[in-house]
């Protein structure tokens, strides 16, 4: 028996991965709830001036949706090191970092885009005003496949440990302190009408790069940590 | 012909060789630790002239800025160990690695405590979002993940390979920190000691800071040997060579 070929390997992992996302489809609403109640508790412990909510939305958002991601990150590979798939990729003759690069891009669209559609009204909600809203989408469109290739090395390296997402956690901070900082200075810019085209380019250069290394990383990570 | 420097260091790569090698090593390079520090501390707090601006507070920096200068130092050392053990599978350069980052980690925590106990006058706050202090927070998380990486293992081997990783991504990591954080707000000084070129601090209170560089470097190399020397006989238990040690010291007493 012959191989298919790499191309078709990922297109089957890929929509394997959203199939089996779309038959669990409560786990999908669950970041999106989590950002929603997170969001909702913040006028809650600063009083509802507008004022005030309009300056923090940005980060507030920011911050909701980079913890949310994280709460979907930690089960990125779990099922598959339970059932044995993640064995059997590794000792597929397609290449192991192309492979884990469809299940990233499956897990950012069934975990990152809900909370991209879900920001603008959660930003909203805490009186973000509406010209600058763009900006946060974009931010979020570059910053939030940053944060899946990140999350997914670091994930990568605790796979063959014992569960802990609180270290994963710990782990990604330092990882994600620049990916916020060029995020949230890009809307800040933007909410006081100042150019925002420096950070949002920051952001698709460290994208760009990630996008490369990501994978690449992922994989030798999983190759260590399951010690192949 | 020198030949024997890449014999020496193979041979070092072997646990027994390694642990003789750091037990001689170690209580002269704590003696010597202990006595550099003396004199820094000596020269530094009595013999030092008072600042023109900030009086006797700036003497901090006799602790400050060697354990800062440590935290980033002993994180390159532990990428290069991490490194070597990553391509060449060496067991002693994975467990210099992880018994590094306990050490640095340690020195990063004095840097920032001493740093914001000489911020609480001078700036008038304990801590402030500043490009260097924040780095070195990041730089603490680093170390601290590393660890907990390293211990979330049930095989060492496979942590402390799975860590090393994690440090090489954080060397990658650190720089781009400090660049982004650089960017987004600063209030520290730069700096004063310069490789290149003449420093910006007068010669009384210049050696008492390169003593107690030393002297900080020493006790890195003191304290790495005697937990190197602790792990080794820990994960090399039942080996002859450790079998031997205990009889021998079983006989002794």
């Amino acid at each position: 028996m012959t191989p298919g070929s790499t191309c078709a390997a990922c297109v089957a992992l890929f929509r394997r991965d959203l199939l089996l996302a779309w038959r669990r489809r409560g786990d999908i609403a669950m970041p999106v709830l989590y950002a929603v109640i997170v969001t909702t508790l913040f006028p809650f412990a600063l009083g509802p001036d507008a004022a005030l909510l309009s300056r923090i939305a940005g980060g507030v958002v920011l911050v909701t949706v980079l913890l949310a991601m994280l709460l979907s990150l930690d089960s990125l590979f779990r099922s598959d090191v339970e059932d044995g798939s993640l064995e059997q990729w590794m000792l597929a003759p397609q290449s192991l970092p192309l492979l884990l690069g469809a299940k990233l891009l499956a897990h950012w669209i069934t975990s990152a885009v809900p909370l991209i559609v879900i920001a603008p009204v959660l930003a909203s909600m805490l009186r973000f005003p509406t010209a600058a809203m763009p900006v946060l989408v974009a931010a979020l469109l570059l910053a939030t496949p940053l944060l899946s290739l990140l999350g997914g090395v670091l994930v990568a390296l605790t796979a063959g440990s014992r569960r802990s997402g609180m270290l994963l956690a710990l782990m990604l901070l330092p990882l994600c302190v620049p990916v916020v900082i060029f995020a949230a200075g890009a809307v800040a810019a933007a909410q006081d009408g100042l150019p925002f085209a420096a950070p949002i380019a920051w952001l698709g250069a460290a994208l760009a790069l990630a996008l490369v290394l990501g994978p690449l990383a992922c994989a030798a990570a999983l190759r260590i940590a399951m010690d192949a | 012909m020198a030949n024997w420097v890449p014999l020496w260091l193979h041979k070092l790569g072997s646990p027994p060789i390694f642990y003789r090698f750091a037990g001689i090593v170690r209580p002269w390079a704590l003696t010597l630790a202990i006595l550099a520090a003396a004199v820094a501390l000596y020269g530094g707090l009595v013999l030092a002239p008072a600042d023109y601006q900030q009086g006797d507070a700036y003497r901090i920096i006799f602790i400050h800025v060697p354990s800062a200068w440590m935290s980033l130092f002993i994180y390159g050392a532990m990428a290069v160990a991490a490194f070597v053990g990553l391509v060449w599978r060496i067991k002693i350069a994975e467990i210099v690695a992880m018994e590094s980052a306990p050490i640095g980690a340690a020195f990063t925590f004095i840097t920032l405590v001493t740093g914001s106990l000489w911020g609480k006058p001078m700036w008038g706050t304990w801590w402030t979002w500043d490009a260097r202090l924040t780095s070195e927070l990041v730089l603490l998380f680093l170390y601290i993940g590393v660890i907990g990486l390293y211990h979330s293992f049930e095989d060492r081997r496979q942590g402390a390979r799975a860590a090393s990783f994690l440090v090489l991504i954080g060397i990658v990591n650190v720089p781009i920190v400090h660049f982004s954080v650089n960017w987004w707000y600063t209030l520290h000084q730069g700096s004063t000691v310069r490789l290149v070129g003449p420093s910006r601090i007068d010669a009384s209170m210049l050696w008492p800071l390169l003593t107690m560089m030393a002297a900080t470097k020493l006790y890195y190399v003191a304290s790495l040997f005697a937990r190197v020397r602790a792990e080794l006989i820990a994960s090399e238990g039942g080996k002859e060579w450790v079998r031997a040690i205990a009889l021998g010291e079983d006989a002794r007493s």
